[in-house]
């Protein structure tokens, strides 16, 4: 609508002469933005009477209780944190919190659980090979201290390696003390099911001059049933020098073997 | 001296604070914060409530309910729009509330009629007086809906748009309803100015 003509329909209205038709068109201007309402004298003097109106003033008990309210609120705040709706919002939180730690747990004891297995064999055949490379170094000592230590340190391995079995066939046949030989012998009966130790065993017989050694390889070959022992032990049984005591147990473990 | 001195430099700087600000404060767990608001908007607020119930005893309780609700709902506050349209929406919501509760008796009317049929001495004061006390009954006399878009148009000091937030509609319809009311606003005051 022409400034003009909107300027005419304004004076009008403010004249009071505007008709009902001419009041609609107004409203549609102003809904448009053609026509400011302060630009309608009468309706803008009502609206600044509407504004000038003195507001209440509130009462001190208002006041007082707005303020006993916050003192409320705040005590609140400082020693009760998880108060109804607080809780409300922080509930699925922690549920998904829980629920994440929990996936983490699951999916890291699956993931998790061969690695630390493989790491744990891992570290155990080091051990293994460090106690080995140990026991075959201390084999070697002059003290014969230090060889029984050798030789009990065999007990702590589980699965022996050749070079272990090895080591200690030759501790049974060459050791020069009596007592590392035996508790050569002792370690060795541990691993009688591998067949290397078997053969050497059998063959420690005829190489054995101490009776106490002889007397416990006798005692082991029947123990063990090791039938290929009896050509050994007939030849220690046929032997001068082998003590009486030694010639009975032979007996008594070929009995057992024939 | 110097503390009482930071003291007032410090209460005159939260002063200057803007409304979100100490709303997003009392959110984040500073209720005293909700004190500086209270007292920018408690006598807007009370005069809002007066207008449409025209109770003050009434109106106070309606305040207090406001505020109590801004403490309960403040985790809501997100901060990105207008504070005060927040109160008033908070504030209808109250009003509308105890709307549905117990529908509000007629405006004593009466009392009003009465004071200005018997004024003889007609000064100033009294002369603005009777007109302020006609415009209050010619306002009663509104509809609610009419009654609420020009006592928000004053109280959210004519922001159409903001007013559109809390009655749900355009700014432009916001215009045409203030229109329409203070159109049937000057019927009816020109109604009572013949009568008296």
């Amino acid at each position: 609508m022409e400034n003009e003509k909107v300027n005419e329909l304004i004076l009008k209205y403010n004249e009071g002469l505007a008709t009902q038709n001419e009041i609609l068109l107004i409203e549609k201007l102003v809904e448009t933005g053609e026509i400011d309402l302060t630009q309608l004298e009468s309706l803008h003097k009502l609206d600044e009477k509407i504004t000038h109106q003195p507001d209440a003033v509130p009462s001190i008990e208002m006041d007082h209780r707005f303020y006993e309210m916050l003192g409320r609120e705040k005590r609140k705040a400082t020693s009760f944190t998880f108060s109804l709706p607080e809780w409300n919002v922080l509930f699925p939180r922690l549920a998904l919190g829980c629920a994440l730690i929990l996936v983490g747990f699951v999916s890291g004891f699956w993931i998790k659980q061969p690695t630390a297995g493989s790491e744990v064999t891992q570290l155990t055949l080091q051990v293994a090979e460090l106690k080995e490379m140990m026991m075959i170094s201390l084999l070697e000592k002059e003290s014969a201290t230090e060889r029984l230590k050798a030789v009990s340190l065999t007990q702590e391995i589980t699965d022996p390696s050749k070079k272990v079995t090895a080591a200690l066939l030759k501790t049974l046949n060459a050791d020069p003390n009596v007592n590392v030989r035996l508790a050569a012998l002792d370690a060795l009966q541990g691993y009688v099911n591998l067949a290397d130790v078997r053969v050497g065993l059998v063959r420690s017989i005829a190489l054995q001059e101490s009776p106490l050694v002889q007397l416990a390889l006798a005692e082991l070959m029947a123990v063990i049933q090791e039938k290929s022992s009896v050509s050994e032990l007939k030849k220690v049984l046929d032997k001068k020098e082998t003590p009486k005591e030694v010639k009975d147990k032979i007996k008594k473990s070929l009995d057992v073997l024939i | 001296m110097k503390l009482q001195a930071v003291t007032l430099h410090e209460t005159l700087n939260l002063e200057t604070l803007s409304d979100n600000y100490l709303m997003n404060k009392v959110r984040d767990g500073d209720p005293e914060k909700l004190g500086l608001l209270y007292e920018r908007y408690k006598r807007p607020l009370l005069g809002f409530f007066i207008g449409m119930l025209r109770d003050k005893e009434l109106s106070e309780d309606l305040v207090q309910n406001t505020f109590a609700r801004i403490l309960k709902y403040r985790h809501l506050y997100r901060g990105d729009g207008d504070f005060r349209t927040w109160m008033f929406h908070i504030a209808r919501n109250v009003k509308n509330d105890h709307f549905k509760k117990k529908r509000v008796d007629q405006v004593p009317v009466d009392k009003w009629t009465e004071r200005i049929g018997h004024s003889e001495i007609r000064s100033e004061e009294i002369q603005q007086e009777e007109e302020l006390g006609m415009l209050s009954i010619a306002m009663e006399r509104l509809s609610e809906e009419k009654r609420e878009v020009l006592l928000l148009s004053k109280y959210q000091e004519k922001k159409y748009q903001e007013i559109g937030l809390l009655l749900g509609c355009s700014e432009s319809a916001v215009k045409v309803k203030v229109f329409r009311a203070l159109q049937e606003l000057k019927a009816v005051y020109q109604q009572l100015e013949k009568t008296y």
